[in-house]
């Protein structure tokens, strides 16, 4: 029985480093998507802004917008989903 | 850059070629009458960039058709020789416009390919939504 228990508990810590967040790693790669995010946002305004002015190519208005569009669709997805599991995780019995 | 942009781009420098193209066909034909003008033409060219991992095309040298002009008889026109003839241009209009419905052809298929990314991407996104 004490066997059993001592097993246990070097079962329990051996797995415990499987379950940790890796804090830096999972971090510096979200902020690198925000930044793409950002920076495709940001390409796409600068794009309209021109070709508002006459300077820019059509084509290369319809190109930023459409990607611009593709990532904003993508971000809004991504959130929805954040935002539905942490409603789920709060409807949690505790 | 996923797939989905990298064709977007692709597609939109065919669009972009395509229309340098129409540019150059209407130059050619707005001048079918002026003497001495030679046709031009363009050729297409692979631009790849290591950077971003694509291809796209883009429109490379124009260069000058040098065939013969074509010699046209008109005593009364200020430039014409002795014999009363003089050069015209060698543009000939059915070549020009079946290279303009060919170059619409191919801005038609670029934008259906264009189309084609968005709505894939779109639909993906569509997976994760109830």
């Amino acid at each position: 029985m004490d066997l059993g228990a001592i097993s246990a508990v070097q079962k329990y810590t051996a797995s415990r480093p499987a379950t940790e967040p890796k804090a830096e790693e999972g971090g510096s790669m979200f902020g690198k998507v925000a930044k793409d995010f950002a920076q495709t946002v940001a390409q796409g305004e600068a794009v309209a802004k021109q070709a508002m002015v006459g300077d820019a190519d059509p084509h290369a208005l319809v190109q930023a917008l459409a990607q611009t569009e593709l990532a904003v669709e993508t971000a809004v997805t991504v959130r929805n989903k954040v935002v539905e599991a942490y409603q789920e995780i709060l409807r949690m019995p505790v | 850059m996923s797939e989905f942009a990298k064709s977007l781009t692709v597609s939109a420098s065919g669009l972009q070629a395509q229309s340098a193209r129409l540019r150059h066909l209407s130059e050619n034909i707005s001048n079918a009458d002026t003497p001495g003008y030679q046709r031009k033409t363009i050729a297409f060219e692979t631009a790849f960039s290591a950077a971003r991992g694509v291809s796209p095309v883009e429109v490379g040298r124009v260069s000058l058709d040098d065939r013969e002009l074509e010699l046209i008889h008109d005593p009364s026109h200020p430039l014409a020789d002795e014999s009363g003839h003089y050069r015209g241009s060698n543009v000939n209009l059915l070549i020009e416009l079946a290279d303009a419905r060919e170059a619409q052809r191919s801005y038609e298929a670029n934008l259906k390919m264009f189309e084609q990314a968005r709505q894939m991407s779109s639909s993906l996104m569509q997976l994760l939504r109830r």
